[in-house]
Formats: C-alpha cells, sequence, structure tokens
C-alpha cells in the first residue's frame, strides 16, 4: 500500500531498531494508527510483508491491545477514565457527561466521525483525577463544565492545550519531603540534556564507568538497599547479581515504563521531567551486567513522555552518553524507547518482554527467572523507571549515603501518588518509612471537608485496602507488610467515609477483569465471573449468599493463577470483604455508605 | 550418547525412580496416578494455564503446576489431599461459568475431556448466576467448526497448528474472559485442513464438517486399521456405525503416528460410499458392461484365462498388482502370475526405487532400513527429492518432531523449494534430474556440477560428517544407479547410517516385497536364482517358475498395443492410465480383467470387471514405506464388493477345476500371512506386535541374490506426485477432499 513519506521513513527505522524483527510490530501498528485512525486489512498485509509474518500473527498480537482498532474511530478519541481514583473525583459523572454532550455510547463514533467515546481503565493521571485524554492529549481536573469547554473547542477545530506536566507533580515542597529524584521538577527544561549537565547530569556514569568495576557497581546497588519500586520491591542489586557473567548471549537491560496500577503515576513526572536521569541510570545497569542494549518500554498513553523520551536519547547519542565508546571508556551501549498499545498485564515483567517481542502480553512461565532467559532468550534485568532513575544518586553519594535515606532494608526515598480524598493530591518524594497517617494528613493536607477517612488503597489497587486505624504504621515495604497490605506501587487513593466500598470494590474487580490477559483458568473466568457478580451486587440485585461466595471465589483465585494479576484482583477484594462486609450486608437492604449507591442502575 | 541419570521422588508417598529433567506430571503418570490438565499436551511448548495439574510440593508455599515442575531428588508430591482437590473443583467451577452446557447435543458428549473432569473431580452443583458469554458458531471450511462458548482456551490446537504442523493458521483473538481462537483469514481457515485442532480438541469447541450431528459416540464401534492414502501407514480409528464409516481419527494416539494425521488419514473415507462404486461384477457384451452374476463373471474369467492360455505362446498373459492392496492379496496375486500360469510377468506402479535400495544395500538391508520412529529419533537427516510434507505427511511430521523436541538436524537436497527448508539446517537447491549427480558428488566428488552446487555439496558433506547415524530420506527422484552413491557416501559416514524410501500409497512397499515384480520373488530373491525358486515351487507344489524376467508395467502396455500380450489381470491398477496416454486403450488385448471399486479408465475397458472391496473393508497386513507391517481391520461393511483375496481365492478354485494349477487353500488372509511370514524375507516379525496392533519392522534381506541383476529404465519409477488432497485415482472419489478449496490451489 502507499504509504505517507514520515511512515515509510519511521517503518524502515523501526524494522531495523530491534535484533528480532517482529519487535517492530506494536510500534508500527501503533504509528499506522496514528495516521489512518485504526488498521486496516492492507495495513495488516503491508506490515507481514515487512516483518515477514503472517496475518494471523499480527491479527492476535493487535486484538490483545486495547489501544489499537480494527475500525475507524473518531478523529478526536475522548477516552475518560473511570478508575478508582478517577471514580472518586467524579469520573462518572464525566463519562455520563460526555455520553448526552457527544449522543454517542462506550466505544461508539459520531456519525460525522469526529468524535468517539471509550470508558477507559488508569491513564496515569490519578493526582489529576478525574481525567481524560483526546487522543495523546490529557486533560486533567476536569468538570463537567471544563469537559463541555474541551468538547467545544475540538469541535471549532482547535486543539486545547493539553497539561503542560501531570497535574499534583509540581507543588510547594512540604518540608518533610527529601526530594532526591525529583529534585529537578519544575526547572525550566529540566528534561533537556543542558540543564541536566549543569544539574550534575552524567557524573554518576563517568564514575561508574571510569572509576569503578562492574561487580563494584552492583556492589554499590547491593548496599544502598533499593528495592524495587515497580510494586513487588525486590532489591535491586540482588537482581542484577543473578545475570550469569559467563553467559555469551547478549544481555539486555530493559526500563519498565508501562505504568498502569490503578492509583500510580511518578513515573510518567519522572520521564517528562528527567528523562536524562532515567537513561544515565540505565547505562549504568548495562555497565554492571556487561549488557549493551537496553529498551525503555513506555505504555502506549503515554505518547508525548515517549516523545520526550525519544529526544533525550537523540541527545544522550549526540553527546555521546549513548552508542559507542561511551565517555572514552570503550564501553558500548544503546538504548531504544518502545511504544506499548494498552495492556496492563504487560506492566509484568515476562509479558512485557513478550510484548517488546512483538506478541500477545501473556507472562511467561518461571523459572526461568529474566535474569537468566529474558529478553529474546537472554538475560535480562529489568526494572522500574523510579528503581533506575535511583541509581546515577547511588552511584554518585555511596550506596551508604543512599540507604540512610531509609530505613533499614528499606534505603532511600520513594515516590507517593497519593489521589482520591485528600486535600493536596500529588507525588511526593519522602523518606522510606514516613508514617502512613502523617503522610496523608501532614503533607497531602488530610481530607477535604473535614470528613472521616474510611480507607487507604497503600500501594495501587492490587494492594489490600487498609481502614483508618490500620495507618499508623511506617510506610516502609515491611512495616506495610506487616500491616497485611503492600507498599506496592506507591499509588495510594485515600476514600472517605461517604465512599459505598461495595461499589469500590465492584470498581477494583471491573479493572482486573477487563485488564486479564486471559491466559490461565482462575483469573480469565475468576475475574470476569465476580465483575458480574459484584456489578449485579451493587446495582441492588444482590442474594445473601452472593457475600460468602465472592470471598470465596477471590480466596480461590488466591496463590492459584499463573502470574500475579490474580493475586491482584483477589487481595482487594478479599480485604474488602473482610474489613466493610458491614457495607455488603446493608447493601441488601437497599442502603448505601453513599450517594453513589443506584448511581449505576440505569447509567450504565 | 550419555546415560540419563535416575533420580528419586516420593508421589503420594510412594517412591519413583524417573530420568533426570522429567516433569511431575510424567512421573505421576509413571505410576499411574492421575494428575488432571488441559492444556499439558506431550510434545507441545508448556503452558500452565488450565492450572488444573496443582499439586503439593513439601515445603513450596503454594500449589505448583505439575506440568512445569521438573522432578528433582528427594522431592515430595501429594495429589490427592483436600487442598489440591479444593484446587481443581473450583478450576472446573470457574471453567464451567462459560461453558454453555449444551452436552447433549454436543458432538463431543460422553468422550469429552471437560464432562469427565467435571465428573471425575468438579462439584456437584454451579454457583453462578450471571448471564454467559455467548457468541455464534463460526464455520472456518468444510471441515473445521468453531464454537467458541465450548472453548476453554487451552490453546492446544493453536500449538499443535503452529508446532507441529508448522501452519501456523490458528491465532488468540481478544482477550481476557472474551478471548476466542481465530482462523488464518478473518472469518475463515486456508490451510492443510489436516484436522488436528479438531481431534486435540479436549471439548466440543472445534467440530468436524464430515462428523458433526451425526450419532452419538457411544453408538459407534471402532475398528483400528491403516490408513488407505499415501504409504507412511499411519494408524487411523475408524468410527463405525451400521457398517458406515462416519468418522476416522487416532485418538487413542497409538501406532507409529502416535497423534498424527493428514487430511486424507482424517477425512478421506468418504469414496466407501461414493455413488459411483462398482457394486456388481460386470461382463463386457460388445462395446457395453453389463452386470451378471458372481458365478458367471468368475466363470467367465476362469475359461477365458484358460482359453488365452492354451491358445498362446508362453508368458501370453500379464498380472498387475496394487499398491493399495494388502499383502496377502498381492502375494497371491504373484502366486497365480507365478505358480498358475507360470509367467513373469507381473509388476506394479512403482513410485519408489525400493528393489534398488534394497539390492545397493545387499547384505546391509536388513538392518539398514529406517523406522518412522527412528526417523523421529534421528539426529540427523539428509533429504533428498520428495516433498514430505504434501507426499509423506508422516515422515514430515516426524522430521519436523525431532527438530522441535532434539534439535534434529536437517539437510535437503532438492529442485524445488519444498515447505521443510524453513526447518533445514542447509538446503541445497539442484536442478530437476540433478539429484543423482549431486549423490555422485557426496560419493566420489566427481561430476558435472556448477561451482555454487560445489560449494553447498561442501557444506553439506562437512555437517554430515560431524553427526552420526544420520538418517538417509529419498524419494523417486534417486532411483536405479543413483542409489548406490548414496549408500557408498552414507556408508563412510560416522555412526550406523540407515535408509528410507519414500514412496506413494498405502501398500505400494508391500507390493514390492511381496515379489509384486517381474525380476524379484517374493523378498526381493532373483528370478534367476534357483534356491529361491525351488523354495517357492516346493511351498505351492507348483511346476517350474521360468527363471527369465517378465515384463514390467509399461512394457505390458506396450506389449498390449503391439498384441504380443494376450491377456492382462488387473488388480486394484490403472495402468492404462499412469502408462498409456489416455485413450491408447486396450491395444490388442484379447481378455482384460480387473478388480476395481470405480470405473477407471483401466476398468471401463476391460472384458469382466470385479468391484473390490477397499482397504477400510477388509482384514490383512499392509507394509509402510518404511517396511513396518501393520494389519488391516475390517471397519465398514459395503454391499457388492469384495475383497481382493476372496475374487482370487475363487479365481484359483474355479481354475484348478478347468484343470489349470492349484487352488489356494487359505481360509483368511491370516493363513496367507502365516505363510509369509516363513516364506518371504525379513517378513518374520512377531505376531504379539502386530495383533495387539503395533507395526513390526520388517528386516528384508537380498544376502542369496549375489550380483542379481537390476537395472532402472527411465520412467518405470514413477512418484504420484499426490498433494496433501490428492491420493491417485481413489482421490478422485473422495468428494471431501475434491470439495476443499486448497485442494485446487498451488501448494
Amino acid at each position: 500500500m502507499d504509504l505517507s513519506p514520515q511512515l515509510t521513513a519511521k517503518f524502515e527505522k523501526l524494522q531495523t531498531s530491534y535484533p528480532v524483527k517482529r519487535s517492530a510490530l506494536i510500534p508500527m501498528l501503533m504509528y499506522a494508527q496514528d495516521e489512518y485512525g485504526y488498521v486496516s486489512d492492507e495495513m495488516i498485509a503491508e506490515l507481514g510483508r515487512r516483518l515477514d509474518l503472517n496475518n494471523v500473527q499480527i491479527e492476535e498480537t493487535l486484538a490483545y491491545y486495547s489501544m489499537l482498532h480494527r475500525k475507524p474511530m473518531g478523529k478526536h478519541h475522548v477516552q475518560i477514565c473511570t478508575n478508582v481514583a478517577c471514580m472518586l473525583k467524579g469520573g462518572y459523572d464525566l463519562l455520563n457527561r460526555a455520553k448526552k454532550r457527544l449522543e454517542i455510547g462506550h466505544k461508539e463514533t459520531t456519525n460525522d466521525g469526529v468524535f468517539s467515546l471509550e470508558e477507559v481503565e488508569c491513564i496515569g493521571a490519578c493526582t489529576g483525577a478525574p481525567a481524560m485524554q483526546v487522543n495523546y492529549d490529557f486533560y486533567e481536573e476536569l468538570t463537567p463544565v471544563k469537559f463541555d469547554r474541551i468538547i467545544a473547542e475540538l469541535d471549532a477545530g482547535r486543539r486545547p492545550t493539553p497539561e503542560a506536566v501531570i497535574s499534583g507533580a509540581l507543588h510547594e515542597r512540604h518540608p518533610d519531603e527529601t526530594p532526591l529524584i525529583s529534585r529537578r521538577w519544575g526547572m525550566k527544561d529540566s528534561h533537556k540534556i543542558d540543564v541536566y549537565l549543569i544539574q550534575g547530569g552524567y557524573q554518576a556514569l563517568e564514575k561508574a564507568l571510569k572509576e569503578m568495576t562492574p561487580e563494584g557497581v552492583i556492589e554499590e546497588v547491593k548496599k544502598s538497599n533499593l528495592r524495587g519500586r515497580g510494586g513487588a520491591g525486590f532489591p535491586t542489586g540482588m537482581k542484577w547479581s543473578f545475570v550469569p557473567k559467563d553467559s555469551p548471549k547478549p544481555k539486555y537491560v530493559i526500563c519498565n515504563a508501562d505504568e498502569s496500577e490503578p492509583g500510580t503515576c511518578k513515573d510518567r513526572p519522572l520521564m517528562e521531567m528527567d528523562p536524562h536521569q532515567l537513561i544515565e541510570g540505565m547505562v549504568i545497569a548495562g555497565r554492571a551486567i556487561h549488557s549493551h542494549h537496553g529498551f525503555i518500554y513506555i505504555r502506549g498513553e503515554y505518547r508525548y513522555v515517549l516523545d520526550i523520551v525519544d529526544a533525550a536519547l537523540a541527545e544522550a547519542y549526540a553527546r555521546g552518553y549513548l552508542g559507542k565508546n561511551i565517555l572514552g571508556s570503550g564501553f558500548d551501549f544503546d538504548l531504544l524507547a518502545h511504544t506499548g498499545a494498552g495492556a496492563y498485564e504487560c506492566g509484568e515483567e515476562s509479558a512485557l518482554m513478550e510484548s517488546l517481542e512483538g506478541k500477545r502480553g501473556y507472562p511467561r512461565i518461571k523459572p526461568p527467572f529474566p535474569a537468566v532467559v529474558g529478553l529474546y532468550g537472554c538475560p535480562t534485568i529489568i526494572n522500574n523507571v523510579e528503581t533506575l532513575s535511583a541509581v546515577p544518586s547511588i552511584i554518585r553519594e555511596g550506596g551508604d549515603a543512599y540507604a540512610n535515606r531509609g530505613t533499614p532494608k528499606n534505603g532511600g526515598t520513594r515516590m507517593l501518588c497519593i489521589a482520591g480524598h485528600v486535600n493536596r493530591p500529588g507525588i511526593y518524594e519522602v523518606p522510606l518509612g514516613m508514617n502512613m497517617k502523617k503522610f496523608i494528613y501532614d503533607v497531602a493536607g488530610g481530607i477535604p471537608g473535614g470528613k472521616k477517612l474510611k480507607a487507604v488503597i497503600p500501594g495501587g489497587s492490587s494492594c489490600p485496602l487498609l481502614a483508618a486505624d490500620e495507618i499508623d504504621i511506617p510506610m516502609d515495604y515491611d512495616a506495610v507488610a506487616k500491616a497485611g497490605s503492600m507498599l506496592g506501587s506507591g499509588g495510594m487513593v485515600i476514600m472517605d467515609e461517604d465512599t459505598c466500598m461495595v461499589d469500590m470494590a465492584r470498581r477494583i474487580m471491573h479493572f482486573y477483569a477487563h485488564e486479564s490477559c486471559g491466559w490461565c483458568i482462575p483469573c480469565r473466568e475468576g475475574t470476569s465471573w465476580l465483575r458480574k457478580t459484584l456489578e449485579r451486587f451493587h446495582a441492588g440485585m444482590g442474594r445473601p449468599e452472593d457475600i460468602e461466595m465472592i470471598a470465596d471465589l477471590a480466596k480461590n483465585m488466591l496463590g492459584r493463577t499463573f502470574c500475579p494479576l490474580g493475586d491482584a484482583a483477589a487481595m482487594p477484594t478479599i480485604s474488602i470483604m473482610k474489613k466493610w462486609r458491614g457495607e455488603f450486608e446493608e447493601h441488601l437492604k437497599g442502603r448505601c455508605a453513599s450517594k453513589s449507591a443506584g448511581l449505576l442502575v440505569g447509567a450504565r | 550418547m550419555a546415560e540419563q541419570k535416575l533420580i528419586k521422588l516420593k508421589i503420594n508417598e510412594r517412591e519413583v525412580q524417573v530420568p533426570q529433567g522429567t516433569l511431575v506430571i510424567e512421573a505421576t503418570r509413571r505410576i499411574g496416578t492421575e494428575v488432571p490438565s488441559f492444556c499439558y499436551y506431550p510434545g507441545l511448548s508448556l503452558q500452565a494455564a488450565c492450572r488444573m495439574c496443582l499439586v503439593e510440593v513439601e515445603k513450596a508455599p503454594k500449589l505448583q503446576t505439575a506440568c512445569t515442575l521438573v522432578a528433582t531428588e528427594g522431592m515430595m508430591i501429594r495429589t490427592d489431599t483436600e487442598q489440591v482437590r479444593q484446587a481443581r473443583k473450583y478450576m472446573l467451577e470457574f471453567l464451567l461459568t462459560n461453558h454453555p452446557l449444551d452436552c447433549p447435543v454436543c458432538d463431543k458428549g460422553g468422550e469429552c475431556e471437560l464432562q469427565d473432569m467435571v465428573f471425575r473431580y468438579g462439584a456437584d452443583s454451579s454457583r453462578f448466576v450471571e448471564e454467559k458469554i455467548h457468541r455464534p458458531e463460526e464455520k472456518w471450511s468444510e471441515l473445521v467448526y468453531y464454537d467458541a462458548p465450548r472453548c476453554i482456551l487451552c490453546f492446544r490446537c493453536v500449538r499443535v497448528c503452529d508446532e507441529g504442523m508448522d501452519v501456523k493458521a490458528l491465532g488468540v483473538g481478544m482477550r481476557g474472559a472474551n478471548s476466542v481462537i481465530i482462523p488464518n483469514r478473518g472469518d475463515h481457515l486456508e490451510c492443510e485442513e489436516c484436522g488436528m485442532c479438531i481431534d486435540i480438541c479436549p471439548v466440543g469447541a472445534l467440530t468436524s464438517g464430515t462428523y458433526r450431528y451425526k450419532t452419538r459416540p457411544w453408538e459407534m464401534s471402532y475398528v483400528s486399521t491403516v490408513c488407505t492414502h499415501c504409504s507412511n501407514g499411519c494408524k487411523t480409528t475408524l468410527s463405525v456405525r451400521n457398517h458406515e464409516i462416519l468418522r476416522s481419527n487416532n485418538r487413542d494416539l497409538s501406532g507409529i503416528n502416535k497423534d498424527f494425521l493428514c487430511v486424507k488419514g482424517r477425512f478421506g473415507f468418504d469414496f466407501t460410499k461414493h455413488p459411483e462404486r462398482i457394486r456388481q461384477p460386470m461382463v463386457r457384451k460388445g462395446d457395453k458392461l453389463y452386470p451378471v452374476s458372481w458365478e458367471e463373471a468368475a466363470q467367465a474369467a476362469a475359461t477365458k484365462l484358460k482359453a488365452v492360455y492354451d491358445a498362446s505362446e508362453k508368458d501370453s498373459i500379464g498380472f498387475i498388482g496394487s499398491n493399495r492392496a494388502s499383502n496377502e492379496e498381492n502375494y497371491l496375486l504373484q502366486r497365480m502370475a507365478r505358480a498358475t500360469f507360470e509367467t513373469n510377468n507381473i509388476d506394479h506402479h512403482r513410485t519408489v526405487d525400493y528393489t534398488g535400495l534394497i539390492t545397493a544395500l545387499g547384505e546391509r538391508a536388513g538392518d539398514s532400513l529406517l523406522t518412522m520412529e527412528q526417523l523421529y529419533q534421528s539426529k540427523a537427516v539428509l533429504l533428498v527429492g520428495n516433498d514430505p510434507t504434501n507426499q509423506n505427511p508422516l515422515a514430515g511430521w516426524q522430521i519436523r518432531s525431532g527438530i522441535r523436541h532434539h534439535g534434529t538436524k536437517l539437510f535437503i537436497i532438492n529442485a524445488n523449494e519444498i515447505r521443510l527448508k524453513r526447518k533445514a539446517t542447509q538446503f541445497v537447491k539442484v536442478t530437476a534430474g540433478q539429484e543423482a549427480a549431486a549423490l555422485r558428488w557426496l560419493a566420489h566428488e566427481e561430476g558435472q556440477l556448477s561451482p555454487a552446487v560445489v560449494e553447498q555439496l561442501v557444506q553439506l558433506k562437512a555437517g554430515l560428517e560431524a553427526e552420526s547415524d544420520v538418517a538417509v530420506v529419498f524419494g523417486a527422484e534417486v532411483s536405479g544407479a543413483a542409489i548406490a552413491p548414496l549408500v557408498t557416501f552414507g556408508s563412510k559416514l560416522p555412526g550406523k547410517t540407515r535408509y528410507l524410501a519414500l514412496g506413494d500409497y498405502a501398500n505400494s512397499r508391500g507390493a514390492a516385497d511381496m515379489g509384486v515384480l517381474p525380476d524379484r520373488l517374493p523378498g526381493y530373491a532373483y528370478v534367476g536364482n534357483p534356491q529361491a525358486h525351488e523354495a517357492f515351487e516346493k511351498l505351492w507344489g507348483c511346476g517350474a517358475i521360468p527363471t527369465k524376467p517378465g515384463l514390467t508395467t509399461p512394457q505390458m502396455v506396450k506389449a498390449a498395443q503391439a498384441g504380443k500380450l494376450k491377456a492382462l489381470y488387473v488388480v486394484g491398477a490403472n495402468p492404462l492410465a499412469h502408462f498409456g496416454t489416455l485413450g491408447y486403450g486396450r491395444g490388442q488385448l484379447e481378455l482384460l480383467i480387473v478388480h476395481e471399486m470405480f470405473l477407471t479408465e483401466t476398468a471401463k475397458v476391460a472384458d469382466i470387471v470385479f468391484p473390490a472391496a477397499s482397504a477400510y473393508e477388509k482384514d490383512g497386513t499392509v507394509t509402510n514405506t518404511s517396511g513396518e507391517v501393520q494389519m488391516l481391520h475390517k471397519g465398514a461393511e459395503v454391499m457388492g464388493p469384495r475383497a481382493d483375496f476372496d475374487l482370487l481365492r475363487i479365481l484359483s478354485h474355479q481354475l484348478e477345476k478347468l484343470g489349470r494349477g492349484k487352488a489356494f487353500h487359505y481360509k483368511t488372509p491370516a493363513a496367507v500371512f502365516e505363510e509369509i511370514r516363513t516364506a518371504v524375507s525379513g517378513y518374520n516379525v512377531r505376531p504379539a506386535g502386530l495383533l495387539t496392533g503395533g507395526a513390526e519392522p520388517t528386516h528384508v534381506q537380498s544376502a542369496r541374490n549375489g550380483h542379481a541383476p537390476y537395472d532402472v529404465p527411465v520412467g518405470l519409477i514413477r512418484s504420484a506426485k499426490d498433494t496433501l488432497f490428492t491420493s491417485g485415482t481413489l482421490g478422485r472419489f473422495c468428494t471431501m477432499l475434491e470439495s476443499l478449496p486448497e485442494a485446487t490451489t498451488e501448494p
């Protein structure tokens, strides 16, 4: 088929950018869709020719990703988030407003093809909730009025200015904050290499390359007690040391920037305001494990972030911080930013690798673990954006100094997003081990309207929820675990006393059912069953036996699914059923803790 | 090969010893403990998706999937604890939430793995009260239907199509609970139509166009026999109701083919009830064939044969045997030629040069032939000519499986870019007809080949020399004198080189083994060899068998044109279509007798036509192209036709009455096979192996031939060039195969 010169150039570059051609498939599908609005049969044939794939290989891959479409969408694809943080701030009101204003429903397109509407899962704008995306543009802190204004602008052929940076990232620093990896946020042009260099950028890389051995780098990271910031909290230095040194295969470094855990939006500002810090961290990681190739897998929704990272990569190449013989050390490292296409499951490390290989994002059987058999079957380390962004600081100030910023075994600072019912939703960098209650009330300003706190999601919606009387604890991995939950990805969502926990359980399960990859039975069928039951229950058609059944089903998913997504769906559900069982019983009697009960009847 | 280390583990307190690297699920099966699973399928990649095989492992905090867990020394496994039972129960309850429970009308009802599992491990009730996800059924091809709601997403079909068949026609669409299997052409399939996906499906999600909604599994009887199409000898199970074949598959995974069957083996059985099937004997009166009684036809045949014999010179009668008839039938036919009519004018359509291979191997023949299992086990394969994917599907499957399971190296010399090329370690392209030259080069480094080809052959030779126990596989492109250099080259390779000639049709190997050849007695003994003669003359109680080689099939057809051959007796062959150009006709034959299922070009011009039973309608044995004997079992019953065995027996009695030869006193094909076991070289196989449904390798020796002359004129060995969708004359009457769009597109 005839492609525009730009798309042809893009394709040709992508086709040759990866060690295995098929890896280019998802980015090529995304860029093709950007130009044509959808992926046509002809485009599939074209991509098949270019990548030596048959059409079923392409069809099955694209069918997996929720951002890829086989039918034309509207010129302005309006995507409204109703996930937990947005829901608490009126996401559903917004969705209803959109349906009325655009006169279309979920996944429908206006007759003139100008607008299409989709209710989407967490888009990583929790601290700016409620939020939406129009194509790739973020609009946050929306109200129905603001929404109407945006639509009117679009209708008039203008592009309303999207958010400059994510809402809630730039705020007056609280005295208890200890900005380390976020310290350049708010500086003018902080994403540019010149600013980064003035601020001491790439000095850690120079140190790692010229003064340290690869083993020394790993030792320093071990000393720092840095633990993975993606959710599981695995010690980073140890992970790096698992890479077999004598393997003749190439080794890879992957940055997991598929930030999709509901409530979490810290990687987005880390990349948009300080991409060079991440790049520097990745080159150091490459040096540590003798890798010469890295990838930054950025979720598809963060296209503008990808563009910023791409620009930063170009700068780093131009200045010799990437490519051949970096800083004259003889060390080579290539780094590529790669776009996802809408799939929460791809945040799971092995599913991400499958996706990066251009396939459906199914998780892989473990063991073997990625450090031994990862991307393209080669040893691979994969770390979260925040984890890798901390590496330059660790090398610069030393592992011990970094460790001392936190509590024992929980080194350093932590980026925390706090959203929902708080006065100052935002992204804060605090020492690991700060008291949770203090964080919610002092740093984030407490609950609006003087209302009482009901529940806290401590680190993304996969974590068991904590009740108001359980939050007087230090926020480090071990203490939160002791309290029966997890520090997770650092995405806190706060619920006030008027929140309906039945609705919360429903919305959480809705998300996991939507994102279940379908690989294993308990997750695929369990999340779908629980979603339907919770929807029915919340809509007022619950039966007394449902309460026991919901808890029972969740418990029987736990620990039996292929990957942690099943656990992620089960854990919050189990905690809600245990701690707020009373609300379910009240629902049976037609009473609800919040006014939101009944909202769903007729509205959805 | 290094000896495999054994380790000990305990399963339910019982000690089990298994080779290192064994999966726990296999270890449990070894002691007969069932650990249920849907997605685990031996030979395909691991999935751990269905979670049915969760077991307790001592010291592990969570249940583990037995299908991905490698057994280790001292491991303690429990497969029947409360926790395990509960996990299985929940998995099944989850599975049934979107499964339609339309078992009463589902084809799979009664033989469904999900049904069995729920029966054994499931709960007695379901708590699911929500709406099920529904989707309409889809017709993907004439043969494959997909019912998404029934699909439990075990992905066996996707894997067998990709990993097993290397076709990659199936994929997974959507995500989560909405996931479905998708075909490669949007709403339909374009593939080999092998139906592997249907048979491998544990539930009724993929059903067969030929079988669906026809019957219930318990209404049928099951007859295991050998596929009558290509020469690979796949075992197939005929599902028969009221003497009619309704289905053919290999769900018990037995036989040399285990779970493999191609489109012909699985769907090519409808010829049995084709409307054009001949149901009555026919005799020519003038220019027309008229149906007559069996008595009349048999008498006419005997009388006329005797008359020609008496009135003509020696060797005026010719016999053409069949590539599909059983060993017993071919054996009897050549006995009739040699003993009753004292002629060596007996041959068949030769599709590959078995005689040439046996002769070239000489004394090594007995232990140098390669079985299908050995082909799979081979560490390296040299393939010269042929296109196994299309012409010898099981051989192709065995090669692919070997590559997949233990990294078999495949070296190809071929004039065409055959499908196996993409699995090959090295592919050497030669021009058509140059295969022999390439082999001469490999053996003696001489001959005229382009420098480019020589360069590649140097590399191929080095590659093969680095391997041991190489399997040498070749097609009709290599025949006669070209086989000797192949054997010379093979014998120089390290280890034990084995050979496999790839012919066409179910019993082409058997026909050759049984001496349906003008220059070879049964077991490839040269007709000029006095000892061999004596043995058979004694056995059959007949006069001297002529020592001069008889006419080959093309020679017989030519002799008929010239009037030198007066009578031709054809069993299950169509020589006038294969060798004479169509319309060339019967020439000056005074008598043409044909055993046939259909009015073929040859049958149409015959004087007497006997309606013959197909392989699915009779008992006996056949020998596949790798020399493995298997038993045929009568599955279908078609009114009218009779097995060639019966026909030859009846004829022999009629002839004896007229004073020509001795009647055949064998009551059953088994009695003939008993004689074959003692009289034919290499056929002294274990009856127990055959009777229990196995394949027994033959070890044909031609040692006693000495230096028998062997020469193959150009054109004598001809591949049928069948595709996956054709099967010689028989294929023209397989309506289903003919109707497939893929049958008419170029492969």
